[in-house]
């Protein structure tokens, strides 16, 4: 018990006296903790922001004119068992004739005295099935159906989409991934010259019979400490930059940062597993 | 206690020592005299293992350099007290915290720990210098808390490497009657040093003489 106390001390103590290093050392963790946390919010918004136009995505299925309204229910039906299907609206012809009025500005009567336009529905895919593979595929089966006329939907529309949201995937996840990789290395480097301007201690330590593990404790502890306080910092000017952003900035830049109290929970877990795991290795070297 | 047989230890180029033969027992006093480079500072760091002979070996009573693992090294030196010219000690500790490390890491309990630290430190002349840290010491005071950091774990020799090599003469000679002190309890002392002087302050000393790597004389 005496020595578990002791190394803990010591752990606490040291972060204490490390003074600049131990403090540069914070900073840089906050920082890489920074990076880390941005990264998460632009690329998870990012892949949000594609997967919302991908899901305004929608099929028009016209049915044909002679087809009874019994036939019409019949068919609504088979649509609403369909899996694939997320939602559906039924446009009769009198809806869609509003619709033209409204968006064309004439009323289709008096350019035809008839109404031409067919009964319709408007269709959209659960999240699975919005991709082009799927969507052609279900169009060919509706399209073979006897009260169908026609099928339509904006097929460049989602080749284009699938091409960009692949390279938005991976530049995102890319840079991700290069800010997660940066912050390890500065958090392990920024341990490591904290470790470095103690080395008298290591000296001492070993000359007195210090074993490895007495050794190493302490510092590991000192850098699970200012992993924890560097992630704090970083969760604590995340968390202020977000509430300016949608205090002041919301309106400017139309967009809302919306993150739970997990995210931080997770800089935090993070931050402090980088000190524990950057200190390890550091410590680990120099003792060999 | 120590034995050398037939060591031979290279570390740098033309530095180290060659082929040494010879014990020391328990409680001796013994001068490792020879110029800079000499190979008296081999010789204690083949003592408490920081380095190993590529040739023949070195026992410590039952430790072996040949056969000795990492792991049992800092339970050699547990045994082995160590001084150097430079003190080696922790600036950001006071004098107190910097004897007791000694005794945290060879997992003695607090209360223990205090007493053996009082104790060793009035037995240095150091009882009112507790709560200095080495820098305000003067380096006589510093070198006596290195002592007393080497002595506390009652080590069954203390190695002293230079140990008045930032001194004055003054403060070189009460050195060397305090080891001399301590050897008379007991502890085996082994000093490295140039400084023949200080040879005739400890009557009865062994004394052996290295050259270039090599012993030139034992006496």
């Amino acid at each position: 018990m005496t020595i578990l106390w002791f190394l803990f001390k010591e752990g606490f103590k040291g972060l204490i006296r490390s003074k600049y290093s131990g403090a540069f050392s914070i900073i840089i963790i906050a920082i890489s903790i920074m990076l880390v946390g941005f990264g998460y919010v632009i690329a998870r918004d990012t892949l949000f922001m594609v997967e919302n136009i991908r899901a305004q995505f929608d099929v028009d299925i016209f049915i044909k004119q002679t087809v009874s309204r019994d036939d019409i229910a019949a068919f609504e039906k088979k649509l609403k068992k369909m899996n694939e299907i997320d939602h559906l609206i039924y446009i009769s012809p009198e809806e869609a004739a509003k619709k033209f009025k409204k968006e064309f500005g004439e009323d289709i009567f008096d350019i035809l005295d008839y109404n031409p336009l067919p009964p319709s529905f408007t269709i959209s895919f659960t999240p699975i099935y919005r991709n082009l593979i799927s969507v052609e595929a279900i169009a060919n089966i509706l399209q073979s159906d006897p009260v169908v006329d026609e099928v339509k939907y904006r097929k460049n529309f989602l080749i284009i989409l699938e091409k960009y949201q692949r390279i938005i995937l991976f530049t995102v996840l890319g840079i991700f991934a290069v800010l997660t990789l940066i912050s390890i290395i500065l958090t392990s480097n920024s341990i490591k010259m904290t470790i470095f301007a103690r080395q008298d201690i290591i000296s001492t330590m070993k000359l007195i019979g210090a074993t490895n593990r007495f050794i190493k404790i302490p510092f590991v502890i000192e850098g699970t400490l200012e992993g924890g306080l560097g992630s704090l910092l970083a969760a604590l000017i995340i968390y202020g930059m977000f509430y300016l952003q949608n205090t002041y900035f919301q309106s400017f830049f139309d967009y809302t940062v919306v993150v739970s109290y997990r995210f931080y929970v997770a800089l935090l877990i993070l931050g402090t597993f980088l000190g524990l795991i950057g200190s390890r290795r550091a410590i680990r070297k120099f003792l060999n | 206690m120590i034995s050398f047989i037939n060591a031979n230890c290279t570390f740098r180029k033309n530095a180290g020592v060659k082929n040494l033969n010879f014990s020391i027992d328990d409680g001796e006093f013994v001068f490792l005299t020879g110029p800079s480079g000499a190979g008296k500072s081999t010789i204690l760091r083949l003592i408490y293992m920081d380095l190993f002979p590529e040739k023949g070996k070195v026992l410590i009573r039952d430790f072996d350099s040949t056969r000795i693992r990492d792991r049992e090294i800092p339970f050699l030196r547990r045994k082995v007290g160590m001084i150097f010219q430079d003190y080696q000690l922790l600036k950001d500790r006071n004098v107190y915290q910097n004897i007791a490390l000694a005794l945290y890491a060879s997992h003695y309990k607090t209360r223990e720990i205090k007493s053996r630290v009082y104790s060793i430190l009035n037995q240095v002349g150091l009882g009112h210098r507790v709560h200095h840290r080495p820098m305000e010491l003067s380096g006589g005071e510093q070198q006596r808390v290195a002592i007393a950091r080497a002595l506390v774990k009652e080590p069954i020799v203390l190695l002293a490497d230079e140990p008045t090599g930032n001194l004055d003469p003054r403060v070189s000679i009460e050195l060397i009657n305090l080891l001399n002190k301590i050897n008379k309890k007991g502890t085996a002392v082994i000093v490295a040093t140039h400084n023949y002087s200080l040879i005739k302050r400890v009557p009865g000393a062994r004394l052996i003489q290295i050259n270039e790597g090599e012993i030139t004389s034992i006496t």
